[in-house]
């Protein structure tokens, strides 16, 4: 909007603009908890003057679940239910940092084959979940197209997390030491145990070959828009030094320029074993996080296509305690979600439940940037600046 | 293989961080693949700069606090008898590698209070506001320490041990019987075992 709205490329608003100095005075605006553009309930209470927004805050709390509280009761194989419903655009992927430090504390070996099923069903919830925003972001700045066709291509990946999980928001799929054996397959004998539907590894590639054109397609029709990038580009920058000092991850850091992401740094799945890229954005601006973001998700259909080819065979489980029993440590494991890093900070006391679980979510981090960029903005840049943060507020209260 | 190579490369960068932080400070430990500094409260601050400024250290992630106590009301007690007290818990990183350090300190709950870390890295805003409302740890020289989740009229700090969860005292948790007693022919788990 600042690119159009400059008073020196249109000439004949500044021919037409008078000299006279108007008083103006703050306007208190409040914008939410119900907006579509707060993804949830998310409140700002923000001080306009005219259309320039001096100041915001944003108010929190209206999703606030306490899940740091309700873990403290609940045993480890009951915390992943739970911690589906943090992020619900990519429940899996929330699954995988905790399941992994529970493991890491139990000293658990988890096979290959679980591991890979674990990579590819992230990496799907990873596509999905950018579908959702390739499909809100632009809805929110006015262009209603994307939306319809990034909710049926999504529907297509959520098919097959469904086939094999039996959920296609809340999964509840990991299991401390593997994976669950798919649904109905049941406790058959020792050899005949059925992990993944039959038809899998066909239709994971159909699909993905539909994602690899959703995305040219979407790079087409989103980003060749003039519209779009009059809306997005060089609006809400952020720097780098700024993204590290709040904990900005994800994508968003990526966008500004920092080439982070734990999937490459990290090893709690195999992921070194697939070739792939980390896009990584010039400017900051709110383009380079949608770009990021789109680039990404054929990266991820990349991994999937991969891991399908070399899917290694075996057991799905580790052997574990029939009564989980996490002896007595501190961990801290985060990986890369779609929104960005996800971590707990596991303390155990060598319970049946952990004694404390410090939750660290992607979206919390990542608007608490919100003051900082929104000052001196205009108001329909506001939107375009939440659109593309892409959080979900319950990421953000937990 | 270039993955192999790749892994044992970050591997000897990694204890070579290790090392170096366990070189300048006194309190460490590693566990489970998680450094963590122990320093006292009065160095809170200087811990952090220096690891921002010599550590590179420059990506703050999250923190936080622990209600140690042996006296409960929700959860099980620590095994071994604790010292009450609070911990409060850092944890910054490195955007260049998986590096990754826990710094923790220890204050005691009659006098619940530590320097706030916002001028260091003024992402702890909205961390210590979360800490402030949760376990009523005073943060001084805090720029806006408000509630952050719970309403303003709020009374009690609901991640205190010592806090009650009232919808397990009203109506106890279901899943407490399918924790022990199966039958053992229906554990799928034991038979699968490499």
């Amino acid at each position: 909007m600042s690119q159009t709205m400059d008073p020196n490329n249109m000439p004949f608003l500044s021919e037409a603009s008078v000299s006279v100095e108007i008083e103006t005075e703050d306007m208190t605006l409040n914008i939410g908890p119900q907006h579509p553009s707060t993804h949830g309930v998310l409140r700002l209470v923000a001080k306009v003057n005219g259309e320039k927004i001096s100041s915001v805050e944003p108010v929190l709390g209206y999703m606030h679940r306490g899940y740091e509280k309700l873990a403290e009761v609940r045993t480890y194989p009951q915390v992943t239910t739970l911690v589906n419903r943090i992020d619900w655009v990519s429940g899996f992927a929330n699954e995988i940092p905790f399941i992994a430090g529970a493991e890491k504390l139990m000293e658990i070996e988890v096979p290959e084959r679980a591991q890979y099923i674990r990579l590819i069903l992230t990496e799907m919830a990873r596509i999905s979940s950018h579908f959702v925003f390739n499909g809100a972001f632009p809805l929110e700045i006015g262009a209603l197209t994307p939306i319809f066709l990034a909710m049926e291509d999504r529907e297509r990946v959520l098919d097959l997390l469904e086939s094999v999980t039996g959920g296609r928001f809340h999964p509840n799929f990991n299991r401390i030491g593997g994976v669950k054996p798919v649904a109905g397959a049941g406790p058959t004998t020792k050899k005949d145990i059925q992990d993944l539907p039959a038809g899998f590894y066909h239709d994971t590639k159909v699909a993905m070959e539909k994602v690899l054109k959703a995305v040219d397609t979407f790079e087409d029709l989103i980003g060749g828009n003039e519209v779009f990038q009059a809306r997005t580009k060089k609006v809400g920058v952020l720097t780098k030094e700024v993204a590290e000092e709040y904990g900005v991850s994800g994508p968003i850091l990526r966008a500004s320029g920092v080439e982070f992401d734990l999937r490459k740094q990290s090893d709690y799945l195999p992921y070194d074993k697939f070739d792939f890229e980390i896009p990584i954005g010039e400017n900051g601006d709110c383009f380079d996080r949608w770009s990021v973001r789109t680039s990404e998700m054929r990266e991820s259909a990349k991994i999937i296509l991969q891991a399908i080819e070399d899917m290694p065979s075996g057991p799905i489980q580790a052997k574990v305690p029939k009564v989980i029993k996490v002896p007595k440590g501190q961990t801290y494991v985060r990986a890369e979600n779609p929104k960005g890093e996800m971590g707990y900070y596991i303390i155990s006391e060598g319970g049946l439940g952990p004694y404390r679980l410090k939750i660290r979510t992607a979206s919390f981090s990542n608007i608490s940037i919100l003051p900082i960029m929104l000052e001196g903005a205009l108001l329909p840049d506001l939107i375009a600046i939440m659109g593309s943060l892409d959080f979900v507020l319950g990421d953000v209260d937990r | 293989m270039k993955s192999g190579e790749k892994k044992t490369l970050n591997q000897s960068d990694q204890n070579e961080f290790i090392n170096s932080i366990q070189s300048s400070f006194k309190n460490t430990s590693y566990n489970f693949d998680t450094l963590k500094i122990n320093v006292d409260i009065s160095s809170w601050i200087d811990t952090h700069k220096i690891l921002k400024k010599d550590f590179n250290l420059s990506f703050f992630n999250w923190l936080s606090a622990v209600d140690w106590d042996n006296e409960v009301k929700t959860g099980d007690a620590p095994k071994e008898p604790v010292t009450p007290s609070f911990e409060i818990l850092s944890c910054l990183s490195q955007t260049n590698s998986n590096n990754l350090v826990i710094s923790s300190t220890v204050i005691s709950k009659e006098n619940a209070e530590i320097e706030s870390l916002v001028d260091v890295f003024a992402g702890a805003n909205w961390h210590e506001r979360e800490a402030y409302e949760m376990f009523g740890i005073n943060f001084l020289n805090h720029p806006n320490l408000t509630k952050l989740y719970l309403p303003d009229d709020y009374e009690g700090n609901p991640l205190l041990k010592s806090f009650e969860l009232i919808s397990r005292e009203v109506k106890p948790w279901p899943g407490d019987v399918d924790v022990e007693g199966m039958p053992e022919d229906s554990i799928v788990v034991e038979e699968k075992g490499s």
